[in-house]
């Protein structure tokens, strides 16, 4: 008799305990082939977090000019978006046009620099009307100047890249010391190999 | 049917179905065994068999000229980011999209287009491509993993792409494969030697070489081989018939850079020029109903040569871009 007395005052604490808030996982593993589903199952979790924290460190970096496709308009870098440029690591100071040799990340962020200092960039009016879903969208979630304008993509004609030829060989030959530095790693493991 | 003589008859049964699973297994370990190679190590079986995957994270702007796997992942929003590709003039490259997270609805996009395209020129030149330009861009956004793999038309290649959130990115593996008759490439190198030959198809090939540099025609064969050499023009220079033109210029698009010679007749023998432009294009033009071959070496001009312009040389069109 006592024993189910206890049960049922057993399931009846267990039911009343309070329990933590419950959060739904964030996953952020795609879904191969579901185009329907987003990619980003909590796109509104994005748009709700708060503007990345400027870092005072890092100097306020201009974008890349992004050039249209030649049958179509030329469009211009947008200051509020974020640059293209790999930036190094916030205690590295901004350095334009160096000639050092460093590792390869460091030359290509150096690169990089030396190609926003060279292309002009035009400013882009702040007063440069958005589509009509992105302000939608913008005000639907209550976000505020910080939250970068989002072209939408099914507006977006083709695009290229404005880069001149000298910026393109200089990357044309990192990437071709990569593939002697891989080859000369493949020949050395080749070697080794032999030589056992 | 007795009891006893159930339960041993079920148990007959269950002992006959664990064995059936149990072979299985040893079927396996057996064929396993039988791996020559299982005495080695995975990494030492992957080094004979030839090529360990490289592997390396992408960055924002880019350019991968070996067979790879590639990752980027956004640290921060990265909204104008491109990656050339580019692979030996005598290889396609095939993409293969191993694994994406973008935010498609969110702005993202992940594009790759079929040739470069700078400052809004592009090679090949529309002319001298098969597709249409709004073809050329492979929009995984709009097709999805359908087209998983993407195989370009000649050896060079890009990748557009802009994520928005931190932590979302890509991943993509890289192939060459063989291509016998490349009809358009650019030279990954200022010098080197290339037989471009069209075999009896009416196709327009370029060969794109992105420096000043002196080149000297070896060999040209315009018309059929073994003996039967046309020796008249091929029905003029004018646009007409099958020839080669040198091109000179500060773009990238063949169509739009400037003609500096014209060869219309066959000729064994080095014929030099020196072409200051940022960028050396041989280009053949082919009706199909020939078989066209030259054959050219190429190096960089030196920088006095530029400053000191001798004989036989073209810069005056192109010293403004230098």
């Amino acid at each position: 008799m006592r024993l189910p007395l206890l049960l049922s005052a057993g399931v009846l604490l267990v039911a009343l305990l309070p329990c933590p808030p419950c959060r739904a996982l964030l996953s952020r593993e795609p879904i191969p082939g579901a185009r329907q589903a987003p990619q980003h199952p909590q796109p509104l979790d994005f748009f709700q977090l708060p503007q990345q924290p400027q870092q005072p460190q890092q100097p306020q970096a201009r974008p890349v000019l992004l050039r249209m496709g030649e049958e179509y308009f030329l469009r211009l870098g947008n200051l509020n978006k974020s640059p293209a440029a790999p930036l190094l690591p916030a205690s590295s100071p901004v350095a334009g046009g160096s000639g050092s040799r460093l590792s390869p990340d460091e030359a290509a962020a150096n690169f990089f620099r030396a190609l926003l200092q060279q292309l002009p960039l035009p400013r882009r009016p702040l007063d440069s009307p958005a589509s009509p879903a992105e302000r939608r969208a913008e005000n639907a979630l209550g976000s505020r100047q910080e939250i970068p304008e989002r072209e939408r993509r099914s507006e977006e004609p083709p695009i290229s890249l404005d880069l001149t030829f000298h910026l393109l060989r200089e990357v044309l030959e990192m990437a071709r010391a990569e593939q002697l530095a891989q080859q000369a790693h493949s020949n050395r493991k080749l070697m080794e190999i032999i030589g056992k | 049917m007795s009891p006893s003589f159930k339960l041993q008859y079920h148990f007959v049964l269950i002992f006959l179905m664990a064995l059936r699973g149990e072979n299985r297994y040893l079927e396996l370990r057996e064929a396993t065994d039988h791996d020559p190679f299982l005495l080695f190590g995975a990494n030492l079986k992957r080094e004979l068999a030839g090529e360990p995957l490289y592997r390396r994270a992408l960055r924002c702007l880019d350019m991968l000229s070996l067979p790879g796997q590639f990752t980027f992942t956004a640290d921060r929003p990265q909204l104008h980011c491109a990656a050339f590709l580019i692979a030996e003039p005598e290889e396609f490259i095939t993409i293969h999209y191993d694994l994406v997270s973008i935010d498609c609805q969110g702005g993202d996009f992940l594009k790759v287009f079929d040739g470069w395209i700078l400052k809004g020129e592009k090679f090949p030149s529309s002319q001298d491509h098969p597709l249409p330009t709004t073809e050329r861009y492979i929009d995984f956004c709009d097709s999805g993993l359908s087209r998983r793999s993407i195989r370009s038309s000649q050896n060079v290649a890009m990748i557009f792409f802009r994520v928005h959130e931190p932590g979302n990115g890509f991943t993509f593996s890289i192939r060459t494969d063989p291509n016998l008759f490349p009809c358009n490439a650019i030279s990954q190198t200022p010098s080197g030697r290339f037989t471009l030959v069209v075999p009896h198809l009416r196709q327009n090939c370029s060969f794109s070489i992105i420096y000043p540099v002196v080149i000297k025609i070896s060999d040209l064969t315009l018309g059929h081989l073994h003996g039967l050499q046309f020796k008249n023009p091929s029905a003029g220079c004018g646009g007409i018939g099958d020839f080669v033109e040198l091109l000179g210029g500060p773009g990238l698009d063949p169509s739009k850079m400037m003609p500096l010679a014209d060869l219309c007749y066959s000729f064994h023998g080095p014929a030099q020029m020196k072409i200051g432009c940022d960028n050396t294009v041989v280009r053949m033009v082919s009706s199909g109903k020939h078989i066209n071959r030259v054959t050219f070496e190429y190096r960089q001009l030196e920088p006095y040569e530029l400053e000191n312009p001798s004989g036989n040389s073209i810069q005056e069109i192109c010293l403004s871009s230098l």
